[in-house]
């Protein structure tokens, strides 16, 4: 009886077992050829695309395909580290534009020689990506085949306000200030001629071009043309949008552009086509959307032209060639490029197609917003592919941001953007060679092995010795340092070789150990910015933990005593807990909005302050990063300290208040001290965290608007990394920002014993 | 403001009643905070129910013209939120049973021994902290691809666990430092095994410790992204953070979808804690810790 139990007891937990296991494998057994797709399709776009996945399933039994949405940043880094390792998905669909760093990076396949003859003779130039590597600059290989041309910015105008869209930029100005409407007079315009986000370059392209400039030197080119005097005009031209004619607000980022349009308060906006099925189908009365070709340039006669960039398919190089995934994705691929599917997304998305036979098509023709877009798409030029771009772009931004906030001339504008694009292309396309550091580094490498085994020696003859003594200790914590060293060691040693490493764009999979560089880079480059980013960092992790504590334990003691609904509080404090902090922290940048933003609004209309330029200013906008970051992360402190004081007993209380000893004294020889083991780990890893938070500084400051000036050293690294593939320096520098948390743990360790604990 | 005499909050007294100012004070300053706590929060709430995805508004108003639950009712019909939700709950109770568990365990080590490395262990465990998250993207890639785990929740798993336990060891660790020995030596006296004297006797006086832990691993599994991008490779197998991220686009994000999806998302984390916070009230564990 009693063995059956145990049976049945053991069996059931047997099969639990075995489920829980299943369950956590996630296994399945296919027979099918499985192909893996990461796209950067949005939401509307992503149920056509199921349709037709479906149907391609269909028609081809033996594949199956499984889609992955990857947002375009994270499927390019993604892609990056995953073809790095020798996997990722057979193909990648998103725009043309990474397509240079990918060649150079040696990362995507040649998708020519797969198809049958004529095929890709239907295709539009512009829509096939043909890239040659740099050392067989013959050989060109087809990287991308685009299924629909466009990404590229037009002019919405409300048509409730502007009867017919401005043919020239005098019409356009004329028409701008008509709208800019400031019906109570207090300086503050109600409602804006014209918006557009005036953050990101990209929005500035149409200007440049118009006016005759180009980012590079020529089409092909990737020499930087940034400071030339057609350059300057167009920037001249769109400061004085701004400070002549007044009819483009102060500050517009991306979302305060859409949103003063979507509610009637913009008469127009310059955005580009993913956004134009928001303003058609918005269903309020205010707005009637109608979409535009930008106009020509009075001065120039120039049509103001958007950049316009393919959309496709690309091949991982990583898929074995003969094999039947590389079969299956050239099926898909010509399946997805074909025409009638095409049509699908041309019909149903108003997108632009890659045929040339469809673009008489009917559905474009008949249609006011795709014949527009067509239009537009005639006056655009091609966005350049190559890596440089992103130097361009990064090199635009601060400069471009500097312009509206008022801080510089057009001038001056145009010689940083030139000067930091140079150099960011100069440090991007940098091949570092091993020098004689190498050696000592192999020296000192030896060095630390030999005394590591040493050291280790001895101290395993201590732990042989210490194995009786304490084994039910080993046994207690050995599987938690197995979790922990089990995922850490690997990527650690690997980030180590790295940053004594050229790995970079050039250098992307035959990087090797080149020696001390990326370290003297970090403490001596050029234009390094490292010790004013140090300093920034410093701040910000200092006031934000020092507030975290303080108002926690403020919360926590004031909780802790007998309040009625403590319950009811105490939920709703730890909100800013609960809620994924990235929504709440672009909350709070729109709050900080200079014109709409809760915090100024609040500020002014109740308090009378003046309203602060929270986002526009260097150490406003790192004021609100802490502001943000401090809202978030109280609640951990509050929740600590509230457990910590469970463990106080009361009797010390009752003796102090015996003695008459004042409730302050109390917290300071009581609360606090008795708190200190609980809260001294929450500190240290807090000051860790914080140091190393690069959430919440890329949100609120948008990536470090104002001017690239709002940084804390791990968004640097990350900026290093992502836009100019610096992999080897900001290896180097996250191992100088290791050591610099290694060194503050260890001493704050010392100082306040906190590994010594009960005695 | 409650201006009401004082009274006892059904837990036990801290002592005599408190002055009725130093109780308004209270209130006063708890109230001052909820509002900034939640403040932002109905802003969440507002671009949830906000028509024409907008992020920004150009007003305070909490609830927008034409507002409308659509974005919800869309959650549920056009997306598998709560295949989600459920992959979210399966994982993060996961982690948290594996790290409270380890923890307790290694915590308690750390605590009462004096064995041979620990304190390098105890550096070694915060040293993992140390590095910043950006450049593990690709190491982290290769070695999930090494340890087959791609599109595993064992993948998951492991890799919480790890990032949740250097925490919550320091932290059990520093509860336990606050617990008498004296109170084993006695249990020890009276012929109990380590073992039994620390399940029996000291883990029952860990409790706010214990809970602490529970949230902290809860919520990192909860709200953990980017090791789940590069494990996770199908939708079906997404939990809540990859979930909402998919509503995320450079200049076109779903804010709508977006923001209802953060108001539902932290829902249960409000129940878990809510479950797990009356431990954290007065009262309930002190009598254990009379000497």
């Amino acid at each position: 009886m009693a063995a059956g139990k145990i049976i049945l007891r053991d069996g059931f937990a047997g099969i639990l077992l075995v489920l829980v296991i299943a369950g956590l494998c996630g296994c399945g057994s296919e027979e099918r050829t499985r192909i893996v797709l990461w796209h950067q399709m949005v939401v509307d776009e992503r149920v056509v695309l199921d349709e037709l996945v479906a149907e391609f399933e269909r028609l081809n039994p033996d594949v199956r395909v499984q889609t992955l949405y990857k947002e375009n940043e994270e499927l390019r880094s993604g892609f990056q580290a995953a073809a790095l390792a020798g996997t990722g998905p057979e193909l990648i669909y998103g725009p043309s534009d990474p397509m240079g760093a990918y060649m150079t990076m040696g990362i995507v396949g040649d998708l020519s020689p797969h198809f049958e003859d004529g095929f890709l003779d239907g295709f539009t130039p512009r829509s096939l990506t043909w890239l040659a590597d740099e050392k067989k600059p013959d050989e060109k290989m087809l990287v991308q085949i685009g299924d629909r041309v466009g990404n590229h910015l037009a002019l919405v105008y409300n048509r409730n306000l502007i009867e017919n869209p401005p043919q020239t930029t005098d019409e356009l100005i004329a028409l701008a200030i008509e709208n800019t409407v400031d019906a109570d007079g207090d300086g503050k315009p109600e409602q804006y001629g014209l918006v557009w986000n005036f953050i990101e370059p990209f929005f500035a392209i149409p200007f440049l071009t118009g006016h005759g400039a180009w980012v590079f030197e020529a089409e092909g080119s990737t020499v930087p043309a940034l400071d030339t005097p057609e350059s300057v005009a167009a920037m001249e031209f769109i400061k004085s949008l701004q400070s002549e004619h007044n009819v483009v607000p102060a500050g517009c980022d991306y979302e305060t552009a859409d949103a003063l349009f979507k509610s009637g308060s913009a008469a127009m906006i310059i955005n580009g086509d993913w956004s134009w099925g928001g303003y058609l189908s918005l269903e309020t009365p205010d707005v009637d959307a109608v979409i535009a070709p930008l106009p020509v340039v009075s001065s120039t006669g120039i049509p103001m032209g958007p950049m316009v960039a393919s959309k496709g398919y690309s091949l991982n190089v990583n898929v074995a060639e003969e094999s039947v995934e590389h079969d299956a994705a050239i099926r898909f691929v010509e399946f997805m490029t074909s025409e009638p599917v095409q049509r699908e997304f041309m019909t149903r998305l108003k997108t632009l197609p890659s045929r040339a036979s469809l673009l008489d098509d009917p559905a474009i023709t008949n249609d006011p917003t795709l014949l527009a877009s067509a239009q537009q798409m005639q006056n655009g030029r091609a966005m350049p592919v190559a890596a440089e771009l992103r130097a361009v772009w990064d090199s635009m931004r601060p400069p471009y941001q500097e312009l509206m906030g008022g801080g510089i001339s057009a001038d001056e504008a145009a010689e940083k953007m030139q000067s930091s694009a140079e150099n960011g292309i100069r440090l991007m396309n940098q091949q570092l060679k091993p020098d004689a550091s190498v050696w000592l580094l192999r020296l000192i490498a030896a060095f630390a092995t030999a005394g590591l085994i040493f050291w280790q020696r001895k101290s395993f003859h201590a732990f042989i010795r210490d194995w009786d003594k304490n084994r039910f200790a080993y046994f207690l914590i050995g599987p938690a340092l197995l979790v922990i060293a089990a995922t850490i060691i690997y990527p650690f040693f690997y980030n180590v070789v790295l940053s004594f490493s050229n790995m970079s764009l050039r250098n992307f999979q035959d990087w090797q150990v080149t020696g001390f560089q990326n370290y003297g880079e970090v403490f001596a480059g050029a234009d390094s910015k490292f010790y004013m980013i140090l300093l920034k960092t410093l701040i910000w992790t200092a006031v934000c933990v020092v507030l975290h504590v303080s108002l926690g334990l403020l919360l926590a003691v004031t909780l802790n005593g007998p309040v009625k609904g403590k319950a009811i509080y105490r939920v709703l404090l730890i909100l800013p807990w609960a809620i994924p902090a990235y929504i709440t922290a672009l909350t709070w940048r729109g709050m900080f909005n200079l014109d709409y933003g809760a915090v100024n609004l609040i500020a002014t209309k109740w308090f009378g302050l003046p309203a602060v330029n929270w986002l526009g200013e260097e150490y406003n906008a790192l004021a609100a990063c802490i502001i943000t970051n401090v809202w978030l992360g109280v609640p951990f402190m509050m929740v600590i300290a509230l457990g910590g004081m469970q463990g106080i007993p009361q009797e010390l209380y009752e003796a102090a208040r015996i003695d008459r000893v004042s409730r302050w004294k109390q917290f300071r020889h009581i609360t606090l001290p008795m708190l200190k083991p609980v809260l001294l780990p929450a500190v240290t890893l807090g000051t860790i965290w914080t140091f190393n938070n690069l959430n919440v500084v890329w949100l609120v400051s948008n990536a470090g608007e104002p001017a690239d000036d709002t940084h804390i050293l791990v968004s640097y690294v990350y900026k290093a990394v992502f836009n100019l593939y610096q992999y080897g320096y900001g290896a180097a520098l996250s191992m100088v920002i290791f050591f610099m948390l290694l060194i503050f743990s260890l001493l704050f360790l010392r100082k306040t014993k906190a590994t010594e604990g009960v005695t | 403001m409650s201006g009401k005499s004082p009274r006892k909050d059904g837990t036990p007294s801290r002592g005599p009643r408190e002055a009725v100012w130093i109780t308004g004070l209270r209130h006063l300053v708890l109230l001052f905070f909820v509002v900034l706590a939640v403040y932002p929060a109905i802003n969440v709430f507002s671009i949830s129910i906000r028509p024409g995805n907008k992020l920004q508004s150009t007003d305070l108003a909490i609830f927008p013209e034409n507002w409308t639950f659509d974005s919800y009712v869309r959650l549920f019909t056009e997306e598998p939120f709560l295949t989600w939700m459920g992959n979210s709950l399966l994982v993060s109770l996961a982690v948290t049973v594996l790290g409270v568990g380890l923890a307790a365990t290694g915590g308690y080590a750390l605590s009462r021994f004096r064995f041979v490395g620990r304190n390098t262990s105890m550096l070694a465990i915060l040293t993992t902290q140390m590095f910043p998250a950006t450049m593990l993207l690709l190491p982290l890639y290769v070695v999930i691809a090494r340890l087959h785990l791609i599109n595993t929740f064992l993948g998951l798993l492991v890799f919480y666990t790890a990032t949740a336990l250097p925490f919550c060891l320091w932290q059990m660790k520093g509860f336990y430092d606050t617990i008498p020995v004296s109170m084993e030596e006695a249990a020890r006296i009276d012929g109990c095994s380590r073992w039994k004297t620390f399940v029996t006797v000291t883990l029952p006086l860990a409790v706010p410790g214990l809970v602490i832990t529970a949230l902290f691993s809860f919520m990192t599994a909860w709200s953990e992204y980017i090791v789940a991008a590069q494990i996770l490779q199908d939708e079906e197998m997404f939990t809540l953070p990859l979930g909402l991220k998919s509503f995320q686009a450079s200049m076109s994000t779903e804010w709508g979808l977006y923001a209802s999806a953060a108001i539902l998302v932290s829902i249960p984390v409000v129940i878990v804690f809510m479950l797990l916070s009356r431990y954290l009230v007065s009262g309930l564990t002190v009598g254990g810790v009379k000497e």
